[in-house]
């Protein structure tokens, strides 16, 4: 097994996976991602497939482990990246998002 | 035959359950505050919150064969991740670490049992309630579930009651069990992102809380620093998120059946 920096840190691609929540409506899903230190015009959203969105933030400075406390790892991070499979095929052309308060909201159409 | 018998009840319940080692004063007859992890982690950043502006100290540690094998470093000194923390007329309780579901009525009935010992006079429990259009709050509403009707007074104005409605986790339980031991409980849900860390509803939690008990926290620094609160609890909300999976959080959405 790969030795890894923990859930979703990745030193390598100086990335950060960050966290989301994903709902599934009759009509739509919508996915909330957390992305502290990020500017909205930085978001890039993405849907390569029908069941994948992908989201790429450039963050606003860079974050180290040292600036979260911990001394005993290094690493630096300047972006968040996660690609995410939904669980049911969603319209590319169809997307709406917000971002407020450092979350972005991305509502999808489902596929009819 | 009978011997062997208690013996190996005895050693089951010990290690059942959780062992709450005392290593400085607790205060007779105070209120305990429960900050553990949950929807948007508000308890856990609420009641650290508390800790650091009030300069409570670390009065003790809940031990417990059946949690994970860990401990958490703090200033280089190895601790237990579920501690209490003191001062003359206040415990709060917090855990580092999301409690697995199995370890959640030993818990309860543990703390309860040794709150009742210690004459804790209001059990306070912070936590979240997940709402799907967190982002159009601006100012997190804060409800109240309460151990029996006279509580109601006590609450100041500061939330208001829940009267139907599920609890699942810790907080339903410590309520429920509060009951039956007659010691007047509170569990205080705080709207809240689902699984984001949310400081600004930990601040709507606190501002309740100092209106309930007529403290003065600051709760600015919460707000200040949100964004690096965010950032480093990101690994415990993952943790906790899984956990309220398991024991089915996502239930508190259902209506009860049945009325009156």
């Amino acid at each position: 097994m790969p030795f890894s920096q923990g859930t979703g840190w990745n030193v390598t691609a100086a990335c950060i996976e960050p966290l989301y929540n994903l709902m599934v409506g009759a009509a739509e899903i919508v996915l909330t991602i957390d992305l502290p230190y990020v500017d909205q015009r930085q978001v890039k959203l993405a849907c390569p497939a029908d069941d994948v969105l992908e989201i790429h933030a450039e963050t606003t400075r860079k974050i180290t482990f040292e600036d979260l406390g911990i001394k005993h790892r290094h690493g630096e991070f300047t972006c968040y990246h996660a690609r995410i499979r939904t669980p049911v095929p969603v319209d590319e052309t169809n997307i709406k998002t917000r971002f407020k308060r450092g979350v972005l909201e991305v509502h999808v159409a489902r596929l009819k | 035959m009978g011997n062997g018998w208690i013996s190996m009840s005895k050693r089951l319940s010990e290690t059942d359950g959780f062992r709450i080692v005392e290593t400085g004063p607790i205060p007779k007859k105070a209120v305990m505050i429960n900050g553990l992890p949950d929807v948007g982690l508000v308890g856990l950043l609420a009641s650290s919150h508390i800790i650091t502006s009030l300069g409570l100290e670390e009065v003790g540690s809940l031990e417990s064969e059946l949690l994970p094998p860990m401990i958490v470093l703090h200033g280089g000194v190895p601790k237990s991740p579920v501690r209490l923390f003191a001062n003359s007329s206040l415990i709060v309780l917090i855990s580092e670490t999301a409690i697995p579901v199995s370890l959640l009525r030993p818990l309860a009935n543990d703390l309860v049992g040794w709150a009742q010992k210690n004459g804790t006079q209001l059990m306070l429990s912070l936590g979240g309630m997940a709402v799907a259009n967190r982002q159009d709050i601006d100012t997190p509403k804060v409800f109240a579930a309460i151990s029996e009707k006279r509580l109601e007074s006590r609450l100041n104005g500061a939330a208001e009651i829940l009267e139907e409605g599920y609890i699942v986790g810790a907080y339903g339980l410590l309520l429920r069990k509060c009951t039956e031991s007659a010691i007047p409980a509170i569990a205080l849900l705080t709207q809240a992102y689902y699984n984001h860390p949310d400081p600004e509803a930990a601040a709507a939690a606190l501002t309740a809380v100092n209106k309930i008990l007529e403290l003065k926290v600051d709760v600015s620094e919460l707000l200040k620093k949100g964004e690096e609160i965010r950032l480093r609890s990101k690994d415990m909300m993952h943790r906790t998120q899984e956990e309220m999976l398991k024991m089915n959080k996502m239930h508190e959405y259902d209506l009860p059946p049945l009325y009156g």
